[in-house]
Order: C-alpha cells, then structure tokens, then sequence
C-alpha cells in the first residue's frame, strides 16, 4: 500500500490492532503484518511514536511490566475512549469503502463495451 | 549494531531526556525480541536486520519530536490555567487579609489606588481568558501526526494565547505591587505586613513559572522545526 495513504489511516490501524486486547509495541507490530497479510509495510519504529500520540490522547493507556525473558516492556490497551473512537472510525471508514466500492463498481459497468 | 542504533537514537533524542530513556527501553526491548525471532543463525545478521527494519534513527525521532511538542503544549495550557487561579487565591487571600489586619491607604494615594485597582481587574480578567481560550483551544484540537503547516498554525494561535495570557498577568501582577506597597509603605512594620509580602511573591513566582514554561515550549518548537525535513 502507498505509504502516505498508510501513514494517515496509522491510529485507526494500531487502534484496530489493540482491540483484541494489551499488547507491547513488537505485538502491536506483528499483529498488523498478520492481519494484514504483509500489505502495510512501514519501517517498524513508525508504530512507537502512534502508540505515544495516542496515549497522550488517552485513545491508550500504557504500563511497564516484566516480560517472560526478564525484560521491561511498555503494554498498550485500549481504554473507553480507545474504544469509543476505533468504533467511530470503522463506521466512518466503512462508509467510505462502500461509497468507493460503488463508484468503481460504477465506472466499470460504465466502461463496459456495448 | 543494536547499542549503537539506541545510541544514535538517544543522541537524537536528546531535547528531552525522559522521553529518550523511555523510548530507548522500548526499542531496545523490541529489537531484542526481533533478533530472538530471526531465524537467521548469524546474530550480527539479525541485528543488522532487525535494525534496518525499525528505520532511521533520526526520522523516529522527528515523529517523537512532534508527539512530545504536542504533549508539552498540552501541559503549558493546563499549567497557564492553574498559575492563574492561583494568582487569583493569592489576591483575594490578601483582601482577605486586610479585613483581619487592616493596612489603609493614605489620602492622597486613593486615586492612583483606584486607576491601579482598574488595571488590575482588566489585566486580570484578560489573562484568564486568554488562558482559558489557549488551553481549550489546545485541549480540543487533535495532536498532530507531524510537523505540518497546520499543526505549526496551530502552535503558533496557541502561542500567542498563552504570551498575550503571560503579558496580562504580568501586568496585573505590577498593578498588585504597587497597590500592595501603598498600603505598605508608611504603614508601622509587623508581622502582619507578611502576608499581603508572601502573597505577592507567590503571584510573581507564578508569573516566573508561566515563562519559563513558555519558553521551553518555544526552544522545544525549535528543536521539532529542525528536525521537519526528517519528518
């Protein structure tokens, strides 16, 4: 996917990644290339300063905890607002897709040969 | 090739020292964990890849730059607000005092007593304003994701709030001086004479606080306008 068209759908995209539950940015990561299947390919740091921005929104809420191997790591979760948002963003984003969907659903049958 | 990319990094982040600790343990952590799930067998290798996947050290930290600018303005509107109610306290605290142990004016400085009083409540009454309408405006907008024509528009409107809300107080702020030392100055030296002292050297420290706050918003723009070709 184009990059700049990526960069601005990029909270709704870490947003929607967070709604199965906390995750540490790597996960957050992971999750996006998983269910995406690879199509939004971004250097993989672009996701922190997101996670940051929609912490100090309050979209997120961050805490430090101690992972299996020993390290400290910083988990993201949704909270109300989070929720209220990404909620708001798949309806605006789904009429969207549907009016798209149409148009060039439209421009096709309009190009078809007679 | 990991500790010199957080190195780089940091070095990039220097502009704000609790934000660059914080970020350089959250990537450190997560490339640790990109080179334990690289099946390459050659650590250097994965390092290497692990780091080229995360991007340029210095494009993170111009993202960084602006979520850190956005969040500091944040904070200047909040903190211009609660300064200003506390200047407020500090005033009627010390009307409050002149009721237990009164201070009258002298005659003759009744008149420049009631045009200061005047510039007074004007000057104070503006900056509230202004620094009710310059957090507001900041609270309500939408932090941006980079540093764009908009979001510097949107720094500068809430710059000038803030400054005309900092110039106001300062002025209200002189007015209470020199209505507090007419009431002062003539009047027999008591412990009393404390109060209406430390109320107006906590107005100025407000005052001071307000500036210096400013001011890092404004070398913290700086230093997020350097970094624009970056970001």
């Amino acid at each position: 996917m184009e990059g700049e068209m990526l960069k601005g759908h990029l909270d709704m995209i870490v947003l929607a990644a967070l709604a199965p539950g906390p995750a540490h940015g790597y996960a957050v990561i992971d999750e996006i290339k998983r269910r995406s299947a690879g199509a939004f390919d971004l250097p993989e740091g672009t996701i922190y300063p997101v996670l940051h921005r929609l912490e100090h929104s309050g979209l997120l809420a961050g805490r430090w905890v101690t992972a299996d191997s020993g390290r400290r790591r910083r988990v993201y979760e949704l909270t109300r607002r989070g929720e209220r948002a990404l909620a708001e963003r798949r309806a605006v984003w789904e009429r969207f897709s549907d009016a798209i969907g149409s148009l060039f659903g439209e421009r096709r049958r309009g190009r078809r040969p007679a | 090739m990991i500790r010199e990319y957080l190195a780089r990094l940091a070095g990039e982040l220097d502009f704000d020292p609790a934000l660059s600790r914080a970020v350089g343990r959250e990537v450190e952590d997560h490339l640790l964990e990109a080179v334990e799930n690289d099946p390459a067998a050659d650590r250097q290798e994965a390092e290497r890849r692990a780091v080229a996947s995360f991007g340029e050290a210095r494009a993170l930290a111009a993202q960084f730059a602006v979520v850190s600018l956005a969040a500091q303005a944040r904070r200047v509107g909040l903190v211009a607000v609660l300064l200003i109610a506390a200047v407020f306290i500090a005033m009627r605290a010390r009307i409050a005092w002149y009721g237990v142990a009164p201070f009258p004016l002298a005659d003759g400085a009744r008149a420049l007593a009631e045009t200061m009083l005047a510039v007074d409540r004007g000057a104070f009454w503006l900056a509230a304003l202004a620094g009710l309408a310059g957090w507001i405006y900041i609270d309500t907008r939408r932090p941006p994701g980079g540093f764009t024509r908009a979001s510097s528009v949107q720094l500068r409107r809430f710059s000038l709030l803030c400054s005309a809300a900092a110039a106001a107080l300062a002025v209200c702020i002189a007015a209470d001086g020199v209505l507090t030392s007419l009431r002062l100055i003539g009047a027999q030296w008591s412990a009393a004479a404390l109060v209406p002292l430390l109320s107006m050297a906590i107005e100025i420290a407000c005052a001071g606080v307000l500036v210096s706050y400013l001011r890092a918003m404004a070398r913290r723009a700086a230093v997020t306008a350097r970094f624009v070709p970056a970001a």
